[in-house]
């Protein structure tokens, strides 16, 4: 209530205006009431209304936070936390060893960025988890419905259904083994169709398209309130040409990286972007970097490098709060992302080694930091 | 869409005129300004910034589609999203041809058969739908001034006799092949944003531009500072252009680019010792010491070239005769290995020595390394002299 009249979000000009009369407090406006503040300033008296109304509402806002109660903020211990954080769920990859490094799959209420070199997969990967998304609950999965925002025009409906006909065949292999009533039942809504219908894919042409786009995300997330994962494949193309203003660039990245960190919270979906390699010259030597710069980096909270080793395809954990940097070996086959083995969560099957030595961080460190 | 008046943004036309005088008329400038200069700009609180920009935004945004719809789409017209090569095996690996509604980049060294590929393309888009064709013309954007009409009706004329008949079809045939010869990186860009109309009024369903590499390299020099973030923003450009007009129309795009050399172990050579066509890509160091400068010839343009084509077929030598096609990279199609031959009839695939079922292990497709005509001569002069069956030179 003893709110400072000069930190209401009014317009600027009624702001002037009330400061210039003498108001300190939002108490003070308050009890002027819309008729005394519309003679006193020289608004309307609906103008006058509208900004008390505006005044209320904060100060109806501030009151709840004060309170402690469900503000804009959330406050709560960390034992609540990791409660939270062990029941949620991951989105699996079908690919054992990638699970594994990430700890169980991409996580919920994050940003994770993979970046790579072009042809590597990241746009299968991300078809992958668009899949992946949907998978019903009594088979392990969050049984959500995916967004996908394409800037690069790679995303091909051909190859996400060959996709998601390998994942509907899979959860049929598990429920022919346990024969439970549940995941038959799962089974009758889980098809192809239902998994495609539940991709919604928009295709941003360049970077004025992608920020509108994020600008409308929260709403159409409210409405589709099941969806758990936002993919945005490509987030560097648009921003790599036709920017003179450099800075211009680092702002509405950083913007757009807050509003997607946002999202992330709020409805509790996953957030997967890629980004692309570009080459930074050293001292003495030329490097793959991850693009946008260093700034770019802080906004995802895990980052996955894709690269080759020879003929290899090489995943690395580049950087996450809860899991140990490490660098697996992967393939692609015509059903997606593969570690050569199949694996169940239900089942706890242990994953089959694949043939190539798992490096461990120590020694893969100045080999997967530097190409 | 970014260049979208506010007006047509349903805005008010107080507030247009308001922000007009700060300049500001544009879906573009509105969007790239923060909440705090917004209020300041329109003079509303901050809600109602908000509800502006979620308007504004709605004006810009583009629309939902469910994946299901867009397979749906394509399931109605299966002909049309893709153009076959008439090369039967790798219309196979390649689940029908050239994709529609993206690029496709085409690399080799020189005469390996990049332009004889590029006419045959043209002739397959001009044939009916019945026959594996587009129907529709062609625009062939030369820039190397390497194509050759006669040896287009030669092509026509033997790979397709029962259909080229007469000479009224083959004239039929050559007027809906629209050549232009640009010179100029500027020309070039300014021929791809004419582009929209030109398919509207001609029917087009094929785009060649053949190359891209002979203008970028004539004017972008790299060993120059500032050069190589010039090149990479025209190429950008280039790329984004193009993806747009392939989408729409949802029509095939074919880029033909060039080789370069790249030095294995990642050092930034001086200029002077190097060409001036040499671009800094980096491959994995194959000794462990990495000193050794071992050279291999990649694709041109750079990196961030790769990541705009997608798909990138590469031509390269295998002996004296026989050439190869590798699918380097493709979202639909893992990689392989064809062999062919450059015959009165264009390009003809030699089924017998064939390993396109094999999926063949490859490499990034911004550093797979290309074999030039040296190598293969060397080779084969090694093979001539030894007797011996030689192993295939790995690539």
């Amino acid at each position: 209530m003893q709110r400072d009249v000069g930190s209401l979000p009014l317009s600027p000009a009624l702001r002037a205006r009330l400061l210039a009369a003498g108001f300190q407090t939002a108490q003070e406006l308050l009890e002027t009431g819309p008729c005394g503040l519309s003679k006193e300033i020289g608004i309307s008296r609906e103008e006058a209304l509208e900004a008390l109304q505006v005044v209320r509402q904060e100060c109806a806002g501030d009151a709840a936070k004060t309170a402690g109660g469900s503000g804009s903020t959330r406050k709560c211990t960390a034992l609540e936390l990791l409660e939270e954080e062990q029941t949620q769920g991951f989105i699996i990859t079908f690919c054992s060893a990638l699970d594994n490094i990430l700890g169980g799959g991409v996580q919920l209420t994050k940003i994770t960025e993979i970046c790579g070199a072009p042809g590597v997969g990241k746009t299968q990967l991300c078809m992958q988890l668009a899949v992946d998304v949907q998978i019903p609950e009594c088979f392990g999965g969050v049984a959500g419905e995916a967004v996908f925002i394409d800037t690069e025009g790679s995303f091909m409906v051909d190859r996400a259904a060959d996709i998601a006909t390998a994942c509907v065949r899979h959860c049929q292999l598990i429920a022919e083994a346990h024969q439970e009533e549940d995941h038959l039942q799962a089974l009758e809504t889980f098809s192809l169709e239902s998994i495609l219908s539940h991709i919604y894919y928009f295709r941003c042409r360049d970077y004025i398209e992608l920020l509108a786009q994020v600008y409308l995300l929260p709403d159409f997330l409210s409405e589709h309130s099941k969806v758990r994962l936002v993919v945005i494949d490509g987030i560097a193309f648009p921003f790599r040409h036709d920017f003179e203003d450099l800075s211009l660039r680092t702002r509405l990245l950083n913007g757009l990286a807050q509003q997607l960190i946002i999202i992330a919270n709020d409805h509790k979906s996953a957030v997967v972007l890629t980004n692309q390699m570009t080459t930074r010259f050293g001292q003495n030597q030329s490097m793959l970097v991850p693009a946008l710069g260093e700034s770019w980096g802080h906004a995802a909270t895990v980052r996955l490098i894709f690269h080759w080793d020879n003929t290899q395809r090489l995943a690395t954990l580049y950087k996450s709060p809860s899991q140990k940097e490490s660098t697996i070996p992967y393939n692609i086959t015509d059903k997606g992302d593969q570690n050569h083995s199949w694996y169940s969560r239900d089942l706890q099957i242990p994953a089959l080694t694949s043939g190539l030595p798992r490096c461990a961080a120590s020694t893969c460190h100045p080999k997967c930091r530097r190409y | 869409m970014a260049t979208k008046k506010l007006r047509r943004a349903k805005l008010s036309q107080e507030l247009c005129e308001r922000l007009s005088r700060y300049q500001i008329t544009t879906c573009q400038d509105f969007l790239c300004l923060s909440l705090l200069e917004l209020m300041k700009v329109t003079g509303e609180s901050y809600r109602n910034v908000q509800k502006l920009l979620r308007k504004v935004s709605l004006a810009c945004a583009p629309k939902m589609q469910t994946a299901y719809e867009m397979k749906v789409r394509r399931s109605i017209n299966p002909s049309a999203a893709f153009l076959p090569t008439s090369l039967h095996s790798l219309d196979k690996v390649l689940h029908g041809g050239i994709p529609c509604g993206s690029l496709t980049e085409l690399t080799s060294p020189p005469g390996c058969g990049k332009t004889q590929f590029c006419i045959t393309m043209s002739v397959l888009a001009t044939l009916p739908v019945s026959m594996g064709g587009l129907d529709g013309a062609v625009i062939y954007i030369d820039t190397e001034s390497a194509f050759s009409a006669e040896r287009l009706i030669e092509i026509a004329g033997n790979r397709f006799p029962t259909y080229f008949d007469s000479d009224e079809k083959l004239f039929c045939m050559t007027r809906s092949i629209h050549l232009y010869r640009e010179l100029t990186c500027d020309s070039v860009l300014k021929r791809i944003k004419s582009l929209e109309e030109e398919i509207i009024s001609k029917k087009i369903k094929l785009i060649i531009i053949d190359s891209v590499a002979s203008v970028v390299r004539k004017e972008f020099d790299t060993k120059l500072q500032g050069n190589l973030a010039e090149r990479s923003n025209f190429l950008a450009r280039g790329a984004s252009l193009l993806k747009y007009v392939a989408e729409e129309f949802s029509i095939p795009v074919i880029l033909t680019n060039q080789i370069t050399t790249s030095l294995s172990n990642g050092l930034a050579i001086p200029a002077d010792l190097v060409s001036p066509a040499h671009d800094l890509s980096l491959s994995e160091g194959a000794s462990g010491s990495g000193k050794k400068e071992s050279a291999c010839v990649t694709a041109a343009l750079g990196n961030t070239w790769s990541h705009s084509v997608n798909t990138r077929l590469i031509l390269q030598y295998h002996d004296l005769l026989t050439r190869q096609i590798v699918i380097a990279k493709s979202p639909v199609a893992p990689f392989s290995t064809f062999f062919y031959t450059v015959e009165k009839s264009g390009l003809v695939l030699q089924d017998g020595k064939n390993l396109s079922n094999l999926p063949w292990e490859g490499t990034n497709p911004a550093l797979q390394t290309i074999q030039v005509r040296n190598t293969a001569l060397g080779n084969a002069l090694l093979k001539t002299t030894d007797e011996t069956p030689g192993d295939t030179p790995s690539p």
